[in-house]
């Protein structure tokens, strides 16, 4: 066949998937007719592709039809997401997928204990670290027997505290969990710069023996805000891994995989920041509220956030023995 | 990082019925223009949400700390839901990549989920140092994020781009017919003397090659007669 009768038999055709491909796109409620229907008139689009393709390459023809295979790639393929239920997400999807980042988890924990005793060590047996950590100014009021905390109810209102906490809370569970993507890297630094300085602080604070002050102070939101950050840490150190390690499949199936397993953990750990952070600026600075108080209340919310996780695990036993049953 | 893949060629996947498409893969140079194009815009978002919150405290007196609080919260939303949020609402476009006829898709040339779309706008930041690089070495073009969600950026031409005729002289070849479809779809765009010149070359080819298909006789402008004889009839 020739290019002109070529045209002329099958412009019809190719018209009439594209006004139909190009409504379909904004349609949400398309009947299963529908599709099948479109999806014959895609198969011929694409078998007239083929032929432009393989007898006149760089046509007009040509061209037309590979927009139209790649309009109708789009139309007619999605990747499968099912429905999005916020429940099953919290209570089932979420927990599992923590639970698979496991092992990696532990791995930043332990990097963020051990860079936290370092850094607590060499605050404690080398001051100058301390002015390095903390700045002169909170060196200054510490030896007057201030804790820099307390600036957070004089200086700012609470509201203003909360937003800017959550935040910068959010930023640095992202940064931990994109840093994965730099084959891990990213991630173990978060974990244990976060670990040496948190160390440092109450190195610091231990030396001018304030460290009980800044205990009181970290005890209702610091529990879970470290979980938190190890938990994005470990799910990002997942995507590292993913990368490094060569599996029987391809890294172009593998790494999309883990990362998509990884923004589950994400997802799930960003409404808590917001909660910490309501926490962080309304409750911790509290001079009124006790130790005890504020203790308890830290470790409910680790124990909140936790039990949905460990449910799970104790679940999922359960069922692979109903399954094999 | 290696770019292993299953497909045959880089850039094409199967399609239905196992047809080969080839992906018009976007490069370098067109994403990184989207993108100035987007953080300009997204740069002129905050100033409008910064304006607006300021307007709102003001107005209504809200107690101290709280209009910051909600502008702050709004900051971070934006700039991390800017891109990630268009995405997912308008099937992989953004305004940047709608200007630049640009559209994020899988790998296999299916639309994006919400996840990969998610996953490839979290790593932006890190893109910000890495990821022009990475594009310019990688032969499908792909950034940090691309690689981790598993997407790609094609080009997503508009119809006026193309013009296909209706008529031939018999037994031309794809590069013949590419040649005068080229010249008909640019013709407009030339500037007149060089419009002059190639159409009265290609006038006189076709007549030499062709004699009595271009009808009538060549005239002072060679394009009606051209387009005559071709008969383009499409956009």
């Amino acid at each position: 066949m020739d290019y002109a009768r070529f045209v002329a038999l099958r412009r019809p055709l190719w018209e009439s998937f594209e006004r139909d491909a190009t409504a379909a796109r904004r349609r949400r409620d398309l009947s299963y007719a529908d599709v099948e229907e479109l999806a014959l008139r895609y198969r011929q689009v694409l078998q007239d592709h083929a032929w432009a393709r393989a007898h006149f390459p760089g046509t007009g023809a040509a061209q037309r039809l590979l927009r139209l295979a790649v309009l109708g790639g789009t139309v007619l393929q999605r990747e499968d997401e099912g429905r999005f239920s916020l429940v099953r997400f919290f209570f089932s999807r979420f927990p599992a997928a923590v639970r698979a980042s496991m092992p990696w988890i532990g791995v930043a924990a332990a990097l963020f204990a051990v860079t936290a005793l370092l850094g607590w060590a060499v605050a404690v047996y080398e001051p100058g670290v301390a002015v390095a950590v903390l700045g002169p100014r909170t060196i200054d009021g510490l030896e007057h027997g201030h804790l820099w905390t307390e600036s957070l109810t004089t200086t700012v209102p609470p509201s203003f505290s909360s937003s800017a906490i959550a935040t910068n809370n959010m930023s640095v569970a992202i940064l931990a969990w994109a840093g994965g993507a730099l084959f891990g890297l990213g991630s173990v630094w978060v974990a244990m710069f976060n670990g040496f300085i948190l160390g440092a602080v109450f190195g610091v604070t231990a030396r001018f023996s304030m460290a009980a002050e800044l205990g009181t102070f970290v005890v209702a939101h610091g529990l879970l805000e470290i979980t938190l950050i190890l938990v994005c840490a470990g799910a990002g150190l997942g995507i590292g891994v993913a990368i490094l390690r060569a599996g029987d499949l391809p890294r172009s199936i593998t790494v999309p995989r883990a990362a998509r397993e990884a923004l589950v953990v994400l997802l799930g750990c960003l409404p808590w920041f917001l909660l910490l952070a309501i926490v962080e600026g309304f409750l911790s600075p509290s001079t009124e509220l006790p130790f005890l108080w504020k203790a308890l209340l830290g470790v409910a919310l680790e124990v909140c956030f936790l039990t949905p996780i460990a449910l799970g695990a104790i679940k999922e036993p359960d069922a692979a023995a109903e399954a094999a049953s | 990082m290696p770019t292993d893949d299953l497909s045959p060629d880089l850039g094409t996947v199967l399609s239905l019925d196992n047809v080969p498409v080839e992906l018009p893969l976007a490069r370098v140079g067109s994403r990184v223009l989207a993108g100035v194009l987007d953080y300009f815009l997204l740069f002129l978002v905050l100033l409008a949400w910064s304006a607006g919150v300021l307007g709102l405290d003001m107005s209504l007196g809200l107690r101290p700390g709280w209009g910051i609080a909600v502008w702050l919260l709004g900051m971070f939303a934006l700039e991390y839901g800017y891109f990630a949020a268009q995405e997912a609402a308008f099937d992989g476009r953004t305004v940047g990549k709608r200007v630049f006829g640009l559209r994020v898709v899988a790998r296999d040339g299916a639309a994006a989920g919400t996840g990969a779309l998610l996953v490839r706008n979290i790593v932006r930041s890190l893109d910000l140092l890495v990821g022009v690089l990475l594009m310019a070495i990688d032969p499908l073009s792909r950034r940090l994020g691309d690689r981790l969600a598993g997407t790609l950026v094609v080009h997503q031409r508009q119809a006026s781009e193309e013009l296909v005729v209706a008529r031939l002289p018999p037994g031309w070849s794809a590069a013949e017919t590419q040649l005068v479809e080229s010249y008909l779809r640019r013709a407009r765009e030339l500037e007149p003397q060089a419009r002059l010149a190639l159409g009265r070359r290609l006038e006189r080819w076709i007549d030499d090659r062709a004699p009595g298909f271009l009808p009538g006789l060549p005239g002072p402008d060679p394009l009606p007669r051209l387009w005559n004889g071709f008969r383009q009839e499409s956009r």
